[in-house]
């Protein structure tokens, strides 16, 4: 049977390598059009806004990365629990605008065991390979990867926080989780909700590199309310509507006059900072120092193979099997 | 990344590479720095054994932006300063010595320091050295040391000397290494006494002022110098020597242009020609082996010998006879009437010609032997040839012989002289030497030898007696003493038995096509690539007791190269008159 599907509209090839998924991949569940309010900023039909770039002098990119070790299972009587040995590393970096350098700050490397169904047993150390060991009530790997998901999270936001109280301008991969009142920026290269109504989305097509949306505010009323915009890093030759555009979010704790000059500075510094296609597949949104961070991070987390071994012959006869 | 034990490190083993034997490489510290030639050395822990330091050289340095991954990451490390990223700078080190000796690679981590004093003379040896000379001045300014046992025949002997002329100032190294060869007898020991040195100027007049003042030589040649440990003088014992000049009648004048005083011209007389058979050096052609002339040339000098009778009054001069007629050794006679004398080499080789090519009558066999008559007839157009070029070399009247040991060094300005006479000066001198320290037997007193040009000499292709001759210093000087300071253009060029007896071979810059030669082997590629940007008065030295070639510089002389050079103000302005 041969399905014919009309022709909706113009087809592309994503820009990024097929292995990171589309940065174009919408998931109504996350969206409430309820709570999205689009006149926080601009009351009526929205056009582009230019970025300014105010000057700020240094800006910290904040970033983490993880990977899962080793699967571990604890025997016992009542039968097998089992459990994820994983390492993450968060960290920043640090562009001194007016010195013209960068560096890393703060990086750190954490290992974590979680098991399941509420066991846990400590994992031997060797080699100076350290796991902490958590446990979580389920016994589904998903539970256990977002328990270590969420403590890189953790960590990342307590970084970010803290880069933020120093006085630093921050710009976090990814949502925003700390909603305090200070200057860090949530930087989302992947669009899993669309936000703005059939109405006012279509703008988003129009903001040319280095413009923004108006602002709007997401989860109005709700536990994690944030300002929200897109804004386009790059205008790619062949592009569709969306390529080169990345969401951003703020904490709505803070002052809507400070939230659009931290849009305007946003909108004007990140396209500085956008990779280039044939240097990263996940240009332009995946950023030129967060594409250093991670990869610096990746290397701190040592070599796969060597901590797999560190970790098969430091519980070797302990009772765990890894 | 500057954690340092000592206050010599300069950075640590690098731990991404494997570490050999041969090699490996030093990350920087940020405030340190290594250049070519730096010497350094590593102390490794090794199991059972203990601390083993590794010695080794800077064969080439190195720098890069690590973080970035492609070309345009510079720009954003350096300008933007998006991408993090730092300067790391390093350096690839030859090994030239593991002590105590177990050859073991240096562990990645360790610190590498910068070998001083002590130190240093155990990366180049100097410890192990039975007599260390100083052979130029390393890139630190220090002495960098040629163990003489490898020179004066105990171990090895002869130096070769590579370069394009000009610029790879092979002479000027020579007569360098000489002046520090006479002026440190401290150093070279018993072969100091009686040391004589037999110099051949090929080309210009460079070597006619060996016993002059330099006028520009400054106090910054004076410091290297000092470093050298000699007192910066010119040459104190030279004797000069040069031919006469052609039809100058009967006063000899040596034929040289800007120095007469002081320079005495030499000739043999037709005795002294005819006993030490210097006939054979007239055929030192290469294209003259492949007939039968060296067959005839044999025969009729052995003839000469024999036939050969002193003139009464007549110092030097000969007449041809019969040795039938009872003539003893050491008898003069007198001609008869119209019996030919022969006093120069023309009045010779009419001798020769009525006995293998006479114009009536049929050849003398006991001289020709049964060889073909167009043999006989090149040989005496050879002979012609050879009149007409050098003819004022051999005279009759008193001696007039080079005097070897007038002087310590002997110069003989040859430079006025066709080929075929340079050939011939060249070939009879050598004769000379080498047949004196064959009777002998003995090793000492050394008699060294510098020889430019030596692919004319000793050419790889062709046979000619003084090929025979070189290479037979080149396999034999060794233990008879007699040593070879060769120079060429091309080493590819030069009979391989003459190169390959030499133990210490230098090289200053070099053509880019001939420094890729296996005449060249004993470089490392690094040093290859440098020989052909290397400076003049820079030349690269390899010596058997040091597996690394080293590059040295060598001060400016104090004494004159030229006569626009000369000193006139602190010598006698009547001296000679």
């Amino acid at each position: 049977m041969t399905v014919t599907i009309a022709a909706m509209g113009q087809l592309f090839v994503e820009g990024w390598a097929p292995e990171y998924g589309s940065p174009f991949e919408t998931d109504d569940a996350l969206a409430d059009p309820e709570k999205v309010d689009e006149t926080v900023e601009v009351d009526g039909p929205w056009a582009p806004l230019p970025g300014v770039d105010d000057g700020v002098g240094v800006v910290a990119f904040v970033d983490g990365v993880r990977r899962i070790d080793a699967r571990v299972t604890l025997d016992d009587p009542q039968g097998p629990t089992f459990g994820i040995c994983g390492s993450y590393g968060v960290g920043a970096v640090v562009w001194d605008r007016a010195g013209g350098r960068s560096d890393y700050r703060d990086l750190r490397v954490e290992r974590l065991a979680v098991f399941g169904n509420g066991q846990g047993a400590p994992i031997p150390d060797s080699s100076g390979i350290i796991y902490r060991s958590e446990s979580v009530p389920d016994s589904d790997p998903g539970a256990l990867i977002k328990r270590f998901h969420g403590a890189m999270r953790k960590a990342e936001a307590a970084l970010s926080e803290g880069l933020a109280q120093s006085g630093l301008f921050v710009v976090a991969d990814g949502p925003i989780n700390d909603l305090s009142a200070t200057e860090k920026v949530g930087y989302i290269k992947s669009h899993r909700a669309p936000y703005l109504s059939p109405q006012q989305a279509p703008v988003i097509g129009r903001v040319r590199a280095g413009q923004r949306t108006p602002l709007f505010v997401i989860g109005r009323g709700g536990q994690y309310e944030r300002y929200s915009w897109y804004q386009r890093l790059a205008d790619l030759p062949g592009g569709h509507s969306w390529t080169g555009v990345v969401r951003c979010e703020v904490s709505s704790a803070l002052p809507t006059a400070t939230a659009v000059s931290i849009a305007n500075r946003t909108a004007a510094l990140l396209p500085l900072v956008g990779s280039a296609p044939h240097i990263d597949p996940r240009a332009p949104q995946n950023l030129v120092p967060i594409a250093a961070l991670e990869r610096e991070l990746r290397r701190m987390l040592g070599d796969p193979a060597f901590v797999y071994r560190a970790l098969r012959s430091a519980v070797a006869g302990a009772g765990v099997e890894a | 990344m500057t954690s340092k034990d000592s206050d010599n490190g300069v950075g640590r083993v690098l731990g991404t590479e494997h570490t050999s034997t041969r090699e490996f490489r030093v990350v920087l510290d940020d405030a340190e720095y290594l250049q070519l030639d730096d010497l350094v050395v590593v102390r490794t822990q090794v199991p059972q054994q203990g601390e083993v330091r590794t010695y080794g050289i800077v064969t080439e340095v190195a720098a890069v932006y690590e973080g970035a991954n492609f070309e345009s990451d510079t720009h954003r490390i350096a300008v933007d300063g998006t991408l993090p990223g730092a300067k790391v700078r390093s350096a690839e080190i030859a090994i030239t010595r593991v002590d105590p000796e177990l050859w073991v690679s240096p562990d990645p981590g360790e610190q590498v320091e910068r070998a001083r004093n002590g130190e240093r003379e155990k990366a180049l040896y100097v410890d192990e050295m039975g007599r260390p000379l100083p052979i130029g001045l390393g890139r630190d300014g220090d002495p960098v040391f040629v163990d003489l046992d490898f020179f004066d025949g105990r171990k090895g002997g002869h130096m070769s000397i590579s370069g394009i002329s000009g610029v790879a100032t092979k002479t000027s190294f020579a007569l360098f290494f000489l002046r520090l060869l006479t002026a440190r007898p401290d150093v070279l020991g018993e072969g100091a006494a009686n040391l004589r040195i037999l110099v051949f100027n090929v080309k210009g007049e460079d070597l006619l002022w060996l016993d002059k003042h330099n006028r520009y030589f400054d106090s910054v040649a004076a410091e290297g110098w000092a470093a050298l440990g000699v007192e910066p003088e010119p040459f104190p014992s030279v004797s000069f020597w040069a031919p006469p000049r052609p039809q100058s009648g009967d006063v000899v004048v040596p034929d040289t242009g800007g120095r007469q005083e002081g320079v005495a011209a030499f000739t043999w007389s037709p005795r002294e020609f005819v006993d030490d058979g210097l006939l054979r050096f007239l055929f030192t052609d290469a294209t003259d082996s492949r007939n039968q002339i060296p067959f005839i040339e044999e025969r009729v000098r052995s003839q000469l010998q024999r036939y050969a009778v002193d003139v009464a009054g007549r110092p030097g001069a000969i007449v041809l006879r019969d040795p039938i007629e009872g003539h003893g050794p050491g008898a003069s006679v007198v001609p008869n009437p119209g019996e030919r004398v022969i006093t120069d080499l023309r009045t010779l080789v009419e001798g020769i010609e009525e006995f293998v090519d006479p114009e009536d009558g049929e050849p003398d066999q006991r001289w020709t032997g049964r060889v073909q008559a167009g043999t006989v007839s090149a040989f005496a157009r050879r002979l012609h040839s050879a009149a007409h070029r050098l003819g004022h070399l051999v005279q009759a009247g008193e001696t007039r012989r080079i005097d070897r040991r007038a002087a310590q060094v002997t110069v003989v300005a040859i430079q006025s002289l066709h080929d075929l006479g340079q050939r011939f000066v060249v070939g009879a001198l050598l004769a000379e030497t080498f047949a004196e320290k064959e009777q002998t037997g003995q090793r000492l007193p050394l008699s060294v030898i510098v020889l430019d040009e030596l692919n004319k000499y000793a050419p790889r292709e062709g046979n000619s007696p003084l090929k025979e001759m070189l290479i037979d210093i080149a396999q034999r000087g060794r233990s008879l003493g007699v040593l070879l300071v060769g120079a060429q253009q091309t080493a590819s060029r030069v009979a391989s038995e003459v190169m390959e007896n030499a133990a210490i071979r230098v090289a200053g810059r070099l053509d880019a096509a001939e420094a890729e030669r296996s005449e060249y082997g004993w470089m490392l590629p690094s040093t290859r690539a440098r020989a052909r940007l290397l400076k003049p008065g820079t030349m690269v030295v390899s010596q058997p007791a040091l597996p690394v070639p080293l590059v040295v510089e060598f001060p400016f002389p104090p004494w004159a190269t030229r006569k626009e050079e000369v000193d006139t103000t602190s010598s006698d302005p009547f001296e000679g008159l």
